[in-house]
């Protein structure tokens, strides 16, 4: 009888005791809650190698969270700290859209990854802006040159017209602009950047369109092609690189998420990103 | 020291030893080692080139008018002079034009090393990106398109020479010679008398002011030597080779043309040969127009017919403009080798005729202002300008002086070969 007393006494003492300390670290949301009791906040990412904004050394398919570098890895791994968990890197998206569409359906808690907005990515899933770059193109000089005589107001909307043959990545929000912008275009999508490169230097295509940060960086890259081709960038056309997150976990995390950009980001510009990251914008061969 | 001794001195600063053994290295010192004085001698070098250049307008409308009025005359049988000085022109302009297409496709400008390639696409980038806004409402009218016409016409001879305008100043004084030539004699006297007065003027005053083109050509390549790229003069040697190769022709027959145009006893009676003179007052002053003088005094030195040189002189220096034409051929040649464009003969024919034509188009323009000319070339052949014009550009304050030594020198042969016999 002694023991059974003594047992009910240090029982009482530890739900005292304990109790109101678990009752004050958890959280009211459920959703935040889930990812706290988890420990790790899922971040999915395409399955591509970008720097300046996400890349390994290794293929992206190699799956390593810690290996991770990059202005948007930074990024979610502060994000993550505030919320008090561990960050995992998921490349395993089929593209750039399967990565929205995925963090749509709550495979992720977040997706990030230089991702544009558009309207099919908006059914998806909900976009957060943290970088705003102009649309661009890098365009074969001597195609350019059939336009001598337009006027620099009239250039953009007559090379938009035009039957120009325009490069971009597959299931990028860029194919999804490039038959909203260029309806005449002979519209070429490719699996990778490189590839794109490469039907550029071919001659398969007139020009590629990308954001501006990927387009100069082809030719601080390789100075050489400056001879050849040229950037044309539209300023008054405008890339929002957000982060997307599903409909439940903006229910949840969406004001946290926006309280977070405006404290510790600004909402960087092609501009800013090429001067804080110059380095990666840098002749690929030294001479 | 008196006036006299100073012009002397200035005067033998001009011979080629002195301005290889003086001048070069001067200049060369100064804009090497003293990079801060660049700028303040580049603009005082443009400022004294803007000094000399003033009599030109004058010049050129007296120089003209007597010329055409002189050929025109029906009193006096010089249709064999207009005949010569026609063929003499064409022979040359074309002539030079070939030489041009063979000195390209012997030194290859354009084709790069890839150092060359890369030196350039620094030089280029960002330089060149285009910024465009696409759905912008504005319209913006554009004022810069030129009509190339339309800017040959002469409004107001006096306004046209006012406002500098030598284009329609050259075609104003062409009609001038022509209605004075159809004048009676006794109506177009005194008008003759008068422009001859302000031609000599002229003549005398840009003869004195030549006298500070030892100091422009110090300034000047002191100035270049500094804030020219050498990556870029690197990059593009092909093409400077080239161009250097074709003035060292025209140099060559400009001086085997005097050798073959001249009789002995003419020849005693020049100092020095005036293909030297007229070669490094072009280089000295980039402008082709401040050798008229020297092209007019030597020929006069020799017995040659006063009105004839004038007529000579002024029209190829200020129409044929071989120079231009020879440099609008490199250049078109260098183009579109940048551009890996086959060049087969019927390419080469389409060149020299575009080189030809954008040669003469660029009468009456100095400097840079001569380089879009070559753009109806470049947009014919489907290669872009504004890269083409960026290089050009940059070494456009070396290179101008070359295409001012091919038109002078080239314009003292052919004043040499029209009025043998005159």
């Amino acid at each position: 009888m002694k023991n059974i007393i003594k047992t009910i006494s240090i029982a009482a003492l530890a739900l005292l005791v304990f109790f109101p300390y678990t009752k004050a670290n958890a959280v009211e949301i459920d959703y935040i809650n889930k990812i706290k009791e988890r420990g790790s906040l899922i971040v999915g990412m395409p399955p591509k190698n970008n720097p300046p904004y996400y890349f390994k050394d290794s293929p992206p398919s190699v799956e390593d969270s810690d290996a991770m570098k990059g202005n948007d890895v930074d990024l979610m791994r502060k994000f993550a700290e505030n919320l008090g968990v561990d960050v995992i890197f998921d490349q395993s998206s089929a593209s750039f859209n399967d990565t929205v569409r995925r963090a749509g359906k709550g495979d992720f808690d977040v997706a990030i990854g230089k991702l544009s907005v558009n309207y099919p990515r908006m059914s998806n899933a909900h976009p957060h802006v943290y970088m705003n770059f102009r649309q661009a193109l890098l365009i074969n000089r001597s195609f350019l040159s059939n336009f001598a005589n337009e006027t620099p107001d009239n250039l953009g909307k007559v090379l938009l017209d035009s039957n120009i043959k325009v490069g971009f990545i597959s299931n990028s929000s860029y194919e999804t602009s490039a038959y909203e912008l260029m309806k005449n275009a002979v519209k070429k999508g490719y699996s990778s950047w490189e590839e794109c490169k490469k039907a550029l230097i071919k001659g398969d295509v007139d020009a590629l369109y990308r954001d501006t940060t990927e387009i100069k960086k082809i030719m601080y890259q390789q100075p050489n092609l400056s001879i050849k081709y040229v950037p044309i960038l539209f300023d008054d056309v405008k890339d929002l690189i957000s982060i997307y997150l599903s409909t439940e976990a903006n229910i949840a995390m969406a004001d946290m998420l926006n309280y977070y950009l405006s404290q510790e980001e600004e909402i960087k510009t092609d501009t800013q990103v090429l001067d804080e990251f110059s380095d990666f914008y840098k002749p690929l061969i030294s001479k | 020291m008196t006036y006299s001794s100073i012009k002397e001195i200035l005067t033998s600063l001009r011979k080629p030893k002195l301005f290889l053994l003086v001048i070069m290295p001067i200049s060369i010192l100064i804009g090497r080692f003293i990079p801060s004085l660049s700028e303040p001698l580049n603009d005082l070098g443009l400022t004294l080139i803007q000094l000399i250049s003033f009599p030109a307008i004058p010049l050129v409308l007296s120089a003209v008018v007597l010329s055409i009025s002189e050929i025109f005359d029906s009193e006096k049988n010089n249709f064999r002079f207009s005949r010569t000085l026609g063929i003499t022109i064409l022979i040359f302009i074309f002539g030079f034009s070939f030489l041009a297409i063979i000195l390209s496709l012997y030194s290859k400008p354009g084709f790069l090393s890839p150092d060359g390639k890369l030196s350039i696409g620094r030089f280029m980038l960002d330089v060149t990106d285009i910024n465009i806004n696409v759905f912008s409402k504005n319209v913006v009218e554009n004022i810069n398109e030129t009509n190339f016409f339309k800017s040959l016409i002469p409004s107001n001879i006096l306004s046209d020479a006012a406002s500098g305008q030598t284009l329609k100043v050259i075609t104003g004084s062409i009609l001038g010679g022509l209605g004075l030539a159809a004048l009676p004699k006794e109506n177009s006297k005194p008008m003759i008398i008068f422009l001859r007065s302000l031609n000599q003027l002229s003549v005398k005053v840009l003869d004195e002011l030549l006298l500070i083109s030892p100091l422009i050509l110090i300034c000047l390549i002191a100035g270049a030597m500094s804030s020219v790229s050498t990556e870029i003069i690197v990059a593009l040697l092909n093409l400077a080779i080239c161009i250097l190769l074709a003035t060292v022709a025209s140099l060559g027959v400009s001086k085997l043309v005097l050798r073959k145009f001249t009789s002995s006893k003419e020849r005693e009676k020049f100092i020095t040969n005036p293909a030297d003179s007229v070669f490094l007052l072009a280089l000295a002053t980039g402008s082709s127009m401040a050798c008229y003088p020297t092209i007019i005094n030597s020929l006069k030195t020799i017995g040659r017919s006063q009105n004839k040189i004038e007529a000579s002189a002024s029209l190829s220096l200020l129409i044929a403009r071989v120079g231009n034409i020879v440099y609008n051929v490199i250049v078109i040649i260098f183009a579109l080798n940048l551009y890996e464009v086959n060049l087969n003969p019927f390419v080469l024919i389409q060149v020299l005729t575009f080189g030809v034509f954008t040669g003469i188009s660029a009468a009456g323009l100095n400097g840079i202002a001569v380089l879009p000319s070559i753009g109806v070339a470049l947009t014919f052949f489907g290669v872009p300008l504004p890269p083409i014009l960026l290089l050009l550009i940059a070494v456009d304050p070396i290179l101008t002086l070359a295409r001012s030594a091919i038109t002078s020198v080239t314009s003292l042969a052919i004043t040499t070969v029209s009025t043998k016999g005159a």
